[in-house]
């Protein structure tokens, strides 16, 4: 691209100071050189603390991903059971939570703050939301380093986790939950303030369906946690295996719609940033976001599909999320997001045939490559395996076999983190306002990272279709009871799972170098835009 | 763009192709609601949950019961248990054995009641790849009719601590 | 410093001019694919069901 940014800084009534009205105190804000947007310095001090133990979580779990990857690649079968185990556990969390978790507060303070041009609610209630969270993911993390935490991340009684592995999780859903108050005070102040005018931003839209539903998980999250952390400490005698099952998925299988919810959000703020894209008909893009909200908690019973405790019309009648509509949600997001591209693309005359318009994408933008491939890995792999997997009878042939990482590394990882990543392309410049270093391995980051992750989540789900166990150190059962194992073709796509967890690990660690590097060491952008990717 | 305030009249309903594809995406979506209670009905494999509340040394008692009266051979220190067709077989998860070794008859029905001792396990069968959840105070009845014969293993495929990859057991079809 | 409480003009409604035509060809075919690929795999996850052992 030829501007610094697809979007053109927009025509502004600015102050003579050049910088943006609204709510924000004296000298409490900037205007974005790159994209004349405003920027809550506050938020600005979040975001990146945010986004600095985000990384860092990363960098943890993907250490402990490569260790697994390599241990269930049969001819490597690198660590011993108790190391596997335990670093199962210790990838999932820093994964699935951490990682995840601490960049969608950083999102949805940006969101709310700069899109709606308002300043943060409560910097205090950040401090507290962000201290809860650190401490609780340290505490989870040396608990299970200690090997007092060997029991993978769903924790399912009664295998019994030190107290202090339940307190952790406990501190980090209550800061996260905190730090979504946060974000719907600024809504509120925005609005009493009428920083903005009409409706909210269509990514703040979004952002708002993803902190709504948090709360419905973190809620669930409490309501198993607690008593769950009580039973570890003796006070409570019994916790009832079903019974913990059904909350605890409210809150596991919820907060991966939170990560869609954000993802999509992403998704949409990618594509405008990027090409300047722009939604062809709004009303439909938030009335999916709505769907979500109204329908998506009915997925947690996913888990439950070949459950005792539970009967078949229960089962039946939440798998379809009350007819699919958080399904029709997400094929239609997979519709309108990249329509708003190809409109795009088309009116600066990239007309050429079907697929001109996408041939003529930005792909050395890393923001957008990492965006588009998110699209595709998401809709192609994760949504149609996903569905497929949470069909009520088909969910026989898959339940806790490879097939179920097989699938959610191609939502939350090929997808959410993926799209994170890109996200990241535009948070360091313009929130941390570093250049990047080796900016044409940043460019190639998305396809070796978005490569191994394919080849990775479709190793598993070919291993997993012959019946390979997930969380299992040998699946060639040496000195079992009775033999057990599997044929040469599951041995196969377990070593093409290995080889994709090689390669995702080289674009996981590329991508934490690049940005450790800008953050700390790259050169700082001052009153200039960012250099266009 | 999405990421400014939309225009005033943004609440329109939608056209074109994006109009076509949601009745598209809406009919598919009618057409997987459908599926599962047509196959509930229609279909020979389905997974209903059946349940009964059980503690785990009254379900130990049972299993008892039942390899006591239908022993027909042992093998590995196991015993090889013999259920009569139509009739009810115990099948006890535990860390880290499946207990005891069952002989079925194909094509023969039987309710087959899954239970564990301790903590959370779960059964699947392999190569067969069937997979139920198995948990400590639910005596899980599933209601099977082998198919095929065939010597299958059991394994665990919930993780049930250190020995978790040991735990297998094994299923005679006749 | 910037006082009065006037938006800037990002934050006023988006002009918006263009009723034309959002002509996605690239994006239908896309899209068909998807749907293609999932009742595919949809289905052929159905006829593996079929093949193993019954149960209720």
């Amino acid at each position: 691209m030829s501007t610094a940014i697809a979007i053109e800084p927009p025509a502004r009534e600015s102050s003579p100071s050049g910088l943006s009205v609204g709510n924000h105190p004296s000298a409490g804000v900037r205007t974005c050189e790159t994209t004349g947007l405003p920027v809550c310095l506050t938020a600005q001090q979040f975001i990146r603390l945010n986004a600095v133990i985000a990384v860092v979580a990363l960098l943890a779990g993907g250490v402990a991903a490569l260790l697994v990857g390599l241990t269930r690649w049969p001819t490597v079968h690198l660590l011993d059971p108790v190391w596997y185990y335990r670093l199962v556990t210790f990838h999932g969390l820093n994964m699935l939570i951490f990682w995840i978790l601490f960049m969608e507060i950083g999102i949805l303070y940006f969101a709310a703050t700069t899109l709606l041009n308002t300043r943060l609610f409560s910097k205090s209630l950040a401090w507290t939301s962000f201290a809860m969270m650190l401490s609780g993911a340290v505490l989870v993390d040396v608990t299970i380093l200690l090997g007092k935490a060997d029991v993978m991340m769903t924790s399912y009684v009664p295998l019994k986790a030190h107290s202090n592995f339940y307190l952790g999780i406990i501190l980090v859903a209550v800061g996260t939950l905190i730090g979504v108050g946060n974000f719907f005070g600024t809504l509120y102040i925005a609005k009493r303030d009428k920083t903005y005018i009409g409706s909210v931003p269509l990514v703040v839209f979004g952002a708002t369906a993803a902190a709504i539903i948090a709360v419905v998980t973190l809620l669930h999250g409490a309501i198993v946690m607690i008593p769950t952390w009580l039973w570890s400490l003796d006070v409570i005698k019994h916790v009832d295996a079903g019974w913990y099952r059904l909350i605890w998925w409210g809150l596991g299988h919820q907060s991966q719609q939170v990560n869609v919810c954000a993802m999509v959000s992403v998704w949409y703020m990618l594509g405008t940033i990027t090409t300047g894209a722009k939604p062809i008909n709004q009303a439909v893009c938030r009335g999916a976001f709505v769907l979500y909200i109204l329908f998506i908690n009915l997925a947690s019973a996913h888990h439950l599909l070949v459950d005792p405790g539970v009967g078949a019309s229960w089962k039946i009648w939440n798998t379809s999320y009350a007819m699919y509509l958080a399904v029709l949600a997400s094929m239609i997001h997979g519709f309108t997001v990249p329509a708003s591209v190809e409109v795009a693309m088309r009116k600066k005359g990239h007309n050429r045939g079907l697929f001109g318009w996408l041939a003529a994408a930005p792909w050395k933008n890393p923001g957008f490559s990492a965006f588009f491939l998110s699209l595709l890995i998401f809709g192609f792999i994760g949504g149609i395996t996903g569905v497929t997997l949470g069909t009520q009878q088909i969910n026989i042939l898959a339940h806790n076999t490879l097939r179920i990482p097989g699938h959610f590394h191609s939502t939350v990882v090929g997808g959410t983190s993926l799209a994170f990543m890109g996200l990241a392309y535009y948070v360091v410049p313009l929130i941390f306002k570093r250049e990047f270093y080796a900016r044409g391995l940043a460019r190639i980051q998305p396809y070796i990272f978005a490569v191994g992750i394919v080849i990775m989540s479709l190793g598993m789900s070919f291993a997993g279709s012959y019946g390979v166990p997930r969380r299992h150190w040998d699946v060639q059962f040496a000195g079992a009871q009775f033999a057990a194992g599997f044929g040469s073709g599951a041995h196969v796509m377990l070593g093409i799972m290995g080889v994709g967890v090689v390669l995702a690990f080289v674009g996981l660690i590329t991508f934490v170098l690049l940005v450790v590097a800008a953050v700390f060491f790259g050169k700082k952008i001052e009153n200039r835009p960012m250099t266009a990717w | 763009m999405s990421i400014h305030v939309p225009e005033e009249t943004w609440f329109k309903p939608p056209s074109g192709a994006e109009r076509t594809w949601i009745g598209l995406a809406l009919a598919w979506c009618l057409v997987l609601s459908i599926m599962m209670p047509y196959w509930h009905f229609k279909g020979k494999q389905n997974s209903t949950g059946d349940s009964y509340s059980v503690t785990p040394t009254a379900f130990g008692a049972r299993v008892e019961q039942f390899v006591k009266t239908n022993k027909v051979g042992e093998t590995n220190g196991i015993p090889i248990v013999e259920p009569s067709p139509g009739g009810d077989a115990y099948l006890q998860a535990q860390m880290w054995r499946w207990y005891p070794v069952l002989k079925l008859k194909e094509g023969q029905t039987y309710r087959l009641h899954v239970s564990s001792m301790d903590l959370q396990h779960g059964f699947s069968l392999l190569p067969m790849n069937m997979n139920f959840q198995v948990l400590p105070g639910y005596d899980h009845v599933l209601t099977i009719t082998p198919t095929i014969k065939g010597e299958y293993s059991i394994v665990c495929n919930e993780f049930c601590g250190i020995g978790h990859h040991l735990m297998t057991g094994k299923i005679v079809v006749e | 410093m910037a006082q009065e409480k006037k938006p800037v003009e990002v934050f006023q409604k988006e002009h918006e001019h263009d009723e034309d035509d959002h002509h996605t060809p690239g994006t239908v075919v896309l899209t068909l694919a998807l749907l293609v690929s999932f009742a595919v795999y949809y289905f052929a996850n159905w006829k593996a069901l079929a093949d193993v052992w019954h149960v209720r």
